[in-house]
């Protein structure tokens, strides 16, 4: 081998270690940190499953106890006809509060995410927000519902809507996200007439058009709506 | 018939071209780790940031609490109608009576909390259900604006007139009185007085936190009509 080739090899060599030790740089620099990244996320993650298994085994919890001081009550009205009574005006205090499982004629909305826009970078109105939910709720109690769910999870006489993007949380609910339920009881033609004005619902249907949020309802003559399984608690409340 | 020996030119560009190979190899390998590791970094991050998930951790663990505290209490109501005692069913019933009509909104109730004024021409019916809503997630267990009680169901609509409450028009200044964690309602009655002040259709906006706060407006109980209990 003459002594050019052997320059050539060497010259390559040489360029080879300098792109291994740059490379190896790079995979220090960069590919450690987002594996950090992955851990610190993963660590987030699993804390929020924890905290959500949690609280649905609280929930749970609090349906059964509910159900057992019902039977208790009940326990106790039929040996007094004063106490029955009392039992009767707490039960139908109950229902109004939405500590009650329900049925009737309603309707049933669904709010589901739009298309992000191709120009829309890190806008997020393609998602359905807490505050779409909201405007449906306050929409449909305006035309009479008598009670409400959303996913599932019943609205209250001091339910809240709040969240970040696409996420909504209801009371101490762990986050909904789309596709978003509602379902109400009440006058449902009234209901319906009120969904369809165009009017009604301003920034949802302005979504609709950009976003192609979808939004849809329809009317039935049986909805059912669960009990709450929540905290109803009013620590700093006293009667005058 | 046997193989014809390599020059040594033909080796040294065997070499040669291996070299060039492993070079690229190599550099293909690195940059397949480095777009995988990438791919994972964002996979795991569809829906939410950190930050997002610090604060729902922080609301999940305030729920909990608030969810342990209901369990607590639904636990000592058990355990007194368990007593036997003469009386203790009726107390308990009793108990929850009043405290449903405080929550629904059905008796006069006093307590701390904080007090907002608006005074803006022009706003309208969202904006109030937006304020109202606020404060509910701020934890507001009593809600009363300008003598009319308000809980979650009662309409908040928008006419010709104006704002209406369950059908009667609310005319500004709002005062929307809250009784509730008087810290907590601080902290959300400020957030919301700032950004109204920044809003050009409200003149003031302003509020002050009381220690003692009564609210004598009171619902009247609708019946159902087409609700029925399962």
């Amino acid at each position: 081998m003459s002594s050019r080739n052997l320059a050539s090899i060497a010259l390559l060599a040489v360029v080879a270690l300098a792109t291994g030790f740059v490379l190896a740089g790079q995979v220090k620099a960069q590919l450690l940190t987002p594996s950090n990244q992955v851990a610190r996320y993963q660590a987030l993650v699993r804390s929020v499953q924890e905290l959500e298994a949690a609280n649905a085994d609280s929930r749970r919890q609090i349906a059964s106890l509910r159900g057992q001081i019902d039977s208790l009550e009940s326990q106790a009205a039929a040996q007094s006809a004063a106490t029955q009574t009392l039992k009767n005006q707490v039960a139908d205090l109950r229902a109004h509060a939405g500590l009650v499982a329900m049925h009737g004629p309603g309707v049933e909305v669904s709010l589901r995410n739009g298309v992000p826009g191709p120009d829309s970078g890190n806008q997020t109105g393609y998602l359905v927000n807490f505050e779409d939910v909201q405007d449906v709720v306050n929409l449909l109690f305006a035309q009479g519902a008598e009670g409400m769910a959303v996913n599932g999870r019943r609205i209250t006489p001091l339910s809240a809507f709040s969240g970040s993007a696409g996420e909504v949380v209801i009371d101490q609910g762990p986050p909904l996200t789309s596709p978003i339920k509602v379902v109400a009881v009440g006058d449902r033609n009234r209901m319906q007439a009120a969904l369809d004005d165009p009017s009604a619902l301003p920034g949802v249907r302005a979504r609709q058009v950009q976003f192609q949020v979808h939004l849809t309802f329809e009317g039935s003559p049986d909805v059912s709506l669960p009990a709450y399984d929540s905290s109803l608690q009013i620590p700093h409340v006293s009667p005058t | 018939m046997s193989a014809r020996p390599k020059t040594p030119r033909q080796r040294a560009i065997r070499v040669r071209g291996i070299s060039v190979w492993m070079i690229a190899l190599l550099v293909a390998l690195v940059a397949t780790i480095q777009i995988r590791s990438q791919a994972e970094v964002e996979r795991s991050l569809i829906g939410a940031d950190a930050t997002s998930l610090a604060f729902l951790i922080d609301d999940l663990h305030r729920a909990n609490d608030s969810l342990a505290v209901e369990k607590s209490d639904l636990g000592k109501q058990r355990a007194q109608l368990e007593s036997g005692q003469a009386g203790a069913a009726d107390q308990v019933l009793a108990d929850e009576a009043n405290r449903l009509r405080a929550i629904e909104g059905l008796a006069p109730v006093h307590g701390p909390g904080v007090v907002i004024v608006i005074d803006a021409s022009g706003l309208t019916a969202l904006d109030l259900q937006d304020a109202l809503n606020n404060l509910a997630a701020g934890g507001a267990e009593a809600v009363d604006v300008n003598d009319r009680r308000v809980i979650m169901g009662v309409p908040v609509y928008q006419t010709s007139g104006g704002v209406t409450i369950d059908s009667a028009i609310v005319m500004p200044p709002w005062t929307i009185s809250v009784i509730g964690d008087a810290n907590r309602l601080g902290v959300v009655a400020d957030l919301m007085t700032q950004q109204l002040r920044a809003d050009r259709r409200v003149r003031a906006a302003t509020y002050r936190v009381e220690a003692d706060l009564v609210i004598r407006s009171v619902l009247t109980e609708k019946p159902f009509v087409y609700a029925v209990a399962s």
